[in-house]
């Protein structure tokens, strides 16, 4: 390596430093403390215990906590069941909307409104949509037939999920869809020609051509949502509060109850920490993952 | 154009002087400093506002201030706690809710009120008791809230005298043509008002949450009568709505006003909104007692209300304490009952011709209610245990769980939390 290599690096190095100091700051210095802070028994509302080192303590207790372990369930069927929704719908639309229409970009426009709207304020319509007495969704159903009496949605386990994971999916498939006609775009029409000429059908189309080199742009999707949905916090703060009883709260919740509600600094700052990797690995899992999905789209 | 700059120019001298001005002024004013905080919006603002600058006034000594703090008692409790935490001096006298005040007491963090000696017999029991830790008053009451029964005198002849008679005439009402749909309606959703409706049904059938010695016997057979009863209305007379699971105090007061309810559950803050025909459909045809007990128990109410403390950081206690006398003052008290409804904390304003005119409430009614009140459990560390409770007590009456599983898991959940506390059997106990 020549001398002018290495003053290059210096210099890069140098120019890189303002942003790192800021990462470090606001990032890793953070999350360095949260970790230390897992480490201790800190109770804000009992000074006189002070802020013993427990070790490994505050971990132990969350593998005996069954109301983490009923969160984190809950947390990952939400994540589940609304991603998939969010990725079927939103490939449709997509699929829809990379049509040539007129009034395409109204459409376009149109669409993405619902994610928009501030997530707590979309709770409160949702809550308003699914009230037993006033609601339409019980309105709906009860002149369809369907039921007999309105359902109260929010005093029983299973159907407090109805009106949280539709306020989701109505919330953040447009995001879904517009990441999806963005790598529509992305496919070269000329293979479509082929196809119809070769007598390819529609669906064989789809399945063969659209949905393969999609794949980067569904793990794009993958990504973003899976990890926002891991997350969820100010939508069912606002919808159940975690109600009935424990039964629809999330992880995050859970973390803001020990935290901010119970102000169990130590306890909380664990749990942070575990829903951190957890995260975190689904990250790396995904990046794994689409690095060699891209890599396979170069191939083809 | 050039009288523009001009005029800048000119804008810009009167405000650098008046910078000036104000900086020269702020140097020189060397009185102490002592500031309020509490629920600062609405008529109760307004009236401790007008309170601190009368009391300025009489003090020119000093200066006070109000230093407003979120009117949600969880957020207020929260930001209190972490001023706490770093010590800091001010505010020098904080509005307290009633549940607090043990919590704050054993952190250090309030001042006992011992040395000024204050005169307890002057407040009711009730309210003394909630403010007391480790044998010392920590803290003044200023108002107290009880819960109220509210009955619709157009549809029953009298209050009903026990808690069967009371789902009788709930379910009699609402068999009538015409009658509301909703017997009951009450505070059920996962939140501390959960806790007070279940103190007053806990009374009711003569269990309660903890005992004199500070033990957990929230799942005593009574208490998981009382649960049971409460579930009942809900699942099998079918006189309290599912949706109160979902209801705070004012989506009962909504379904009462609206006429829908014969029987209300609530604080006395509904009385005047109820009684304004503008609003209110039921005005002129309710009138409110105490909860019935039932077999084996007594009319129990719930207290609540906000109390006075002196922060023990405070580098004025004694100017402190001036206030909070100066708030908690018969006449003080008197004009906070005229203008917001609070019920004052002395026994003797209940003889006061005054007091009856101020308030909406017949007094007679208020009275016996404050003095069948029953404070919530008086522990450090009762936020926790309330919020373990009200899980639990959600899942049994939402059917997820029996009212005697739900119960026996709450004891276990609150034992372990009282065992891991470092609170030794005596302190827990005061």
């Amino acid at each position: 390596m020549s001398a002018r290599n290495e003053s290059d690096v210096r210099l890069a190095r140098l120019l890189v430093s303002p942003a790192t100091i800021v990462i470090a700051l606001v990032a890793i210095f953070p999350l360095g403390w949260t970790v230390w802070e897992s480490l201790h028994r800190h109770d804000l509302r009992l000074p006189w215990l002070g802020q013993p080192f427990v070790g490994l303590g505050n971990y132990a207790r969350i593998i005996h906590d069954a109301r983490f372990w009923g969160a984190l369930g809950h947390t990952a069927v939400f994540t589940v069941v609304s991603v998939s929704l969010e990725l079927v719908l939103g490939l449709i639309f997509a699929l829809a909307m990379n049509r040539a229409f007129r009034g395409r970009g109204i459409v376009r426009v149109a669409v993405l409104v619902p994610w928009a709207i501030p997530t707590v304020v979309a709770a409160l319509l949702w809550r308003f949509l699914f009230d037993s007495q006033a609601g339409i969704a019980n309105a709906l159903l009860l002149d369809v037939g369907i039921i007999d009496e309105p359902i109260v949605w929010f005093v029983h386990a299973a159907t407090a999920w109805v009106p949280i994971i539709l306020a989701d999916v109505w919330k953040t498939t447009p995001f879904v869809a517009l990441l999806l006609l963005a790598g529509l775009q992305n496919i070269d029409s000329a293979l479509y020609e082929a196809a119809a000429v070769d007598g390819a059908s529609a669906w064989r189309q789809l399945t063969r051509i659209t949905i393969p080199l999609l794949k980067p742009a569904i793990l794009l999707v993958l990504i973003f949502r899976t990890l926002d949905a891991f997350r969820v916090f100010d939508l069912i703060y606002v919808l159940t509060g975690g109600g009935p009883g424990t039964s629809t709260e999330p992880i995050a919740l859970y973390a803001f109850n020990a935290l901010l509600q119970n102000l169990q600094f130590g306890y909380g700052a664990a749990i942070s920490v575990v829903i951190f990797l957890i995260t975190f690995g689904l990250a790396l899992v995904y990046i794994k993952g689409l690095g060699a999905g891209s890599a396979t789209g170069v191939e083809r | 154009m050039p009288s523009l700059p001009r005029r800048t120019w000119a804008s810009a001298l009167a405000l650098s002087l008046a910078v000036l001005v104000t900086a020269c002024g702020g140097e020189k004013d060397t009185r102490p400093v002592i500031t309020y905080s509490g629920s600062a919006v609405g008529s109760q603002g307004e009236t401790v506002r007008r309170q601190i600058e009368r009391f300025a006034k009489l003090h020119p000594a000093i200066v006070v201030r109000v230093q407003p703090s979120p009117d949600d008692a969880t957020q207020r409790h929260q930001l209190f706690v972490q001023w706490l935490n770093a010590h800091v001096g001010d505010p020098d006298v904080m509005e307290l809710d009633v549940i607090w005040t043990s919590e704050f007491a054993a952190a250090g963090w309030i001042r006992s009120l011992e040395q000024y000696s204050p005169v307890r017999s002057d407040f009711f029991p009730a309210a003394i008791e909630a403010n007391i830790w480790d044998g010392k008053l920590y803290a003044i009451p200023w108002y107290v809230g009880v819960g109220l029964l509210y009955w619709r005198t157009d549809l029953l002849d009298h209050a009903p005298r026990s808690m069967n008679e009371l789902v009788q005439q709930a379910e009699r009402a609402m068999r009538a043509p015409g009658g509301p749909p909703y017997g009951f309606v009450w505070q059920g959703a996962r939140y501390e008002g959960l806790i007070t409706t279940f103190v007053e049904y806990l009374g009711a059938f003569g269990a309660e949450i903890m005992n004199d010695s500070g033990k957990v016997v929230v799942d005593s057979p009574d208490a998981i009568r009382a649960l049971t009863f409460m579930r009942d209305e809900i699942t099998s007379s079918h006189i309290a709505p599912p949706e109160v699971l979902t209801w705070h105090e004012e989506e009962t007061r909504f379904a009462f006003q609206n006429g829908n309810a014969v029987f209300m559950r609530n604080w006395p803050y509904a009385y005047s909104l109820l009684s304004d025909s503008s609003q209110s459909r039921v005005a002129g045809k309710f009138a409110v007692a105490t909860m019935p007990a039932a077999e084996g128990g007594h009319p129990t109410t719930a207290l609540g209300g906000a109390e006075l403390a002196i922060n023990s950081y405070s580098e004025h206690p004694e100017i402190a304490w001036e206030l909070v006398q100066y708030l908690t003052a018969p006449e003080q008290q008197l004009e906070r009952a005229a203008a917001t409804g609070d019920y004052p904390t002395r026994k003797a304003l209940y003889d006061d011709p005054r007091l009856a005119k101020a308030l909406a409430v017949p007094i007679a009614q208020v009275r016996t209610a404050i003095e069948s009140a029953v404070p919530r459990p008086v522990t450090p560390i009762y936020t926790e245990l309330s919020g373990l409770l009200q899980i639990q007590l959600h899942r049994a009456l939402t059917g997820q769980t029996s009212p005697a599983d739900a119960l026996h898991e709450a004891a276990r959940q609150m034992n372990a939390v009282i065992r891991d506390s470092g609170l030794d059997e005596r302190e827990v106990s005061q």
